[in-house]
């Protein structure tokens, strides 16, 4: 009935597709190109930087496609879903016939009537093949027609490695897109003393110390922040690193980076009005008079002027160094300069100087409660694959003839031709009469 | 230590040259014997590539798996290890007079960058580095046999029956397996890569995966050779069509490794 309700046969014909094999390399495929738009068009950027890079036409077809967040878009986790669905439904389908594959594979039953992939007749001593074959020792049995004969088989869990890559795929998948839902993330930063909240987590973080560990030449070894961080009437303390992050009430703590901070002391008339430690971005509003504001645009320890460059630091020591600065009023840019050591900005009754440049350090703090289900994905995976590839399943079985010779037979489908060699080695090795 | 890295390299570069030569003169003598001395060239070459990068990573006080130079070097003896081992495991020269170009090429590009030795910034200060990039290597050096055996595979279609190639260029179905062979030892060798960044991600970056362009491309490479095991499963797509994903594959791996660097810049770009 055109029009009507789909049949149960269309239902079943869908199941098959979406579970099937070609549906995986339909997906595979997409989920690579998908992949590989994503790296090649920058993400994360506005109409306007796309029309400027590309063209006008292109940054629309950006935007509207989502390629601008290609990897957070709908259609890229349409593609992720249904591979999900696939695998699912593969490994849902084939769970039987894999448990009967693997108990069949260990049974000589069925193999000593089937042809096997290798077969060779006139053997003298069927055992020698199997010792050289490396299968495990062979059973005594007898064919339907009650004929004498040996059968081993091995590696049967290598049936399975497929089986398992799937779930840890599926896993991984799962753990991943549960973590990108779920997960928590801050950023703290501030140098030794600050003690700041964390988000809207109700602990707090104290910067104990921070240390920047450098090099001869002068490049960084190391950052280390010592930590605090308090809340349920509790304290703990840490020591971080780039590469050493610290486990806090169920939180990750990061050295993440680094940056300048210094003291900004303003004086009224001579007198001292105020003093604070504040970070290169960060603004200062004036005490008694807030719609006055003093911007900390950058910090140069070793101020350069640079030719077509601009402004820069020639090293990250405390050579020359120099604040670039904004100041506001009513949020109307009154000016930007540079200051020196020991140079003053005087604006009206105040007066402005920036002394005691320091790091300060940003440390990032995560909760994701799924980061273990993505790992044991991966590694589950990494353990069907070995399955997958290095455990080949074999069997061999030997029937002995009426004239008291053997006919050897063998089966190893990962083998393939490797194994038919194999096999007549084994064979031949002084073994035909 | 640098000095001796630096004489042992140009000898590498020479004795790969010259086992290059003699897998050709192999091939154009048709004698068994210059494939054997061939294979002596490779084998010692390896060995001295060995010791130059003992000797770097003694000199510089790390594992020397940081930087363009550094990689590639690796990227030319993983390549020559796996080969080799082929070569070997499956009595096949003729692999070996394909493969040692690509060998020269990665050591020649490796030539042209700048040997100058650099501190670690912070983030590479792991141990995660040494298995993160090692994997790597040996990834990269299967998927460039798996290449080298596409393009036998498709040239072996070309060619005629000739009694001495077809004496040393295995059947098209124990090509396919060999070829099998090396895809799935670059295959796990390239999961352990991505498992054990993601790993060291997490702890230096707060991010066990960030897309960032590296990432993604090792992502887009294993899934071209995941797509190439499934199309080889499957009747009427093996050998050539498995042949021509095997190629694709090394595209993918040459670009996640120089492409990315010089026109995706990311978190990877000191690589």
């Amino acid at each position: 009935m055109r029009g009507g309700v789909a049949s149960p046969h269309r239902f079943k014909r869908i199941y098959k597709f979406i579970g099937s094999m070609r549906f995986a390399i339909i997906l595979l495929v997409a989920l690579a190109l998908a992949c590989s738009i994503g790296s090649l068009v920058t993400q994360g950027q506005t109409y306007d930087w796309y029309a400027q890079r590309y063209s006008e036409r292109a940054a629309a077809l950006i935007v509207a496609l989502r390629l601008d967040d290609a990897f957070h878009s709908a259609w890229f986790i349409i593609i992720t879903a249904f591979l999900c669905l696939n695998l699912t439904l593969c490994n849902l389908t084939r769970l039987p016939r894999l448990i009967g594959r693997t108990r069949a594979e260990g049974r000589p039953e069925g193999a000593l009537e089937s042809a096997g992939d290798v077969s060779r007749e006139g053997v003298a001593d069927p055992k020698a093949a199997f010792t050289r074959l490396r299968m495990p020792g062979p059973v005594a049995c007898k064919t339907a027609d009650g004929r004498e004969a040996l059968f081993a088989s091995k590696h049967r869990a290598g049936l399975w490695g497929a089986w398992v890559c799937h779930l840890g795929i599926l896993l991984l998948i799962l753990g991943f897109g549960l973590g990108q839902m779920t997960q928590a993330q801050y950023t703290v930063y501030g140098v030794p003393g600050d003690e700041k909240p964390i988000g809207d987590t109700g602990y707090t973080l104290k910067i104990e110390d921070f240390a920047v560990e450098r090099r001869d030449d002068d490049s960084v070894a190391q950052y280390t922040a010592q930590i605090s961080v308090s809340g349920d009437d509790a304290r703990r303390d840490a020591e971080i690193s780039v590469n050493n992050p610290a486990r806090l009430f169920g939180m990750k703590f990061y050295q993440n980076s680094v940056g300048w901070a210094t003291r900004v002391n303003v004086l009224e008339n001579g007198k001292p009005l105020q003093s604070a430690v504040i970070c290169a971005g960060e603004f200062l509003p004036v005490e008694d008079k807030p719609e006055l504001v003093v911007y900390l645009n950058a910090f140069y320890p070793d101020y350069a002027m640079v030719p077509g460059v601009g402004p820069s630091s020639a090293s990250e020591k405390l050579n020359n160094p120099a604040w670039l600065y904004s100041v506001y009023y009513q949020g109307q840019l009154l000016g930007m300069n540079a200051l020196m050591a020991g140079e003053e900005l005087t604006i009206d009754a105040y007066t402005v100087t920036f002394t005691d440049p320091q790091n300060y350090t940003l440390i990032q703090i995560k909760r994701d409660r799924f980061t273990w289900l993505a790992l044991a994905g991966g590694l589950i995976t990494m353990l069907g694959l070995l399955l997958a590839f290095y455990i080949q399943p074999a069997k061999i079985w030997a029937i002995r003839e009426p004239d008291g010779r053997w006919t050897l037979r063998g089966a190893c489908k990962k083998g393939g031709a490797i194994f038919k060699e194999q096999f007549d080695r084994a064979c031949g090795l002084g073994n035909e009469e | 230590m640098l000095q001796v890295e630096n004489t042992l390299f140009t000898l590498v570069m020479l004795l790969y040259f010259a086992a290059m030569a003699l897998y050709f003169a192999f091939i154009a003598v048709k004698k068994d014997g210059v494939a054997r001395v061939a294979v002596g060239l490779q084998a010692a070459g390896l060995l001295l590539h060995t010791a130059a990068l003992v000797c770097r990573g003694v000199g510089a006080g790390r594992l020397p798996l940081t930087n363009q130079y550094e990689f590639a070097t690796s990227f030319a003896w993983g390549l020559c290890l796996v080969s080799l081992a082929f070569v070997i495991r499956f009595r096949f020269p003729v692999l070996g007079a394909f493969a040692s170009p690509v060998t020269f090429l990665i050591i020649g590009y490796a030539a042209m960058q700048s040997k100058e030795v650099k501190n670690l910034m912070p983030a590479l200060r792991s141990n995660w580095l040494g298995f993160h990039v090692s994997t790597a290597i040996i990834a990269y050096g299967a998927f460039g046999v798996s290449f080298v055996l596409g393009v036998i595979f498709l040239l072996r279609d070309r060619m005629r029956a000739r009694g001495f190639m077809d004496q040393h260029i295995p059947g098209r179905e124990k090509l396919d397996v060999i070829a099998y062979r090396s895809v799935s030892l670059g295959l796990l060798f390239l999961t352990f890569t991505i498992i054990t960044g993601a790993i060291w991600a997490e702890r230096a970056w707060g991010s066990y995966w960030s897309w960032d362009p590296k990432e993604t491309w090792s992502l887009v490479t294993w899934i071209i050779y995941s797509a190439y095991l499934h199309l080889r499963i499957r009747r009427g797509w093996q050998g050539r069509a498995a042949a021509i994903f095997a190629v694709i594959g090394f595209v993918c791996v040459v670009f996640t490794y120089i492409g990315v660097n010089t026109l995706l810049p990311g978190v990877h770009s000191y690589a």
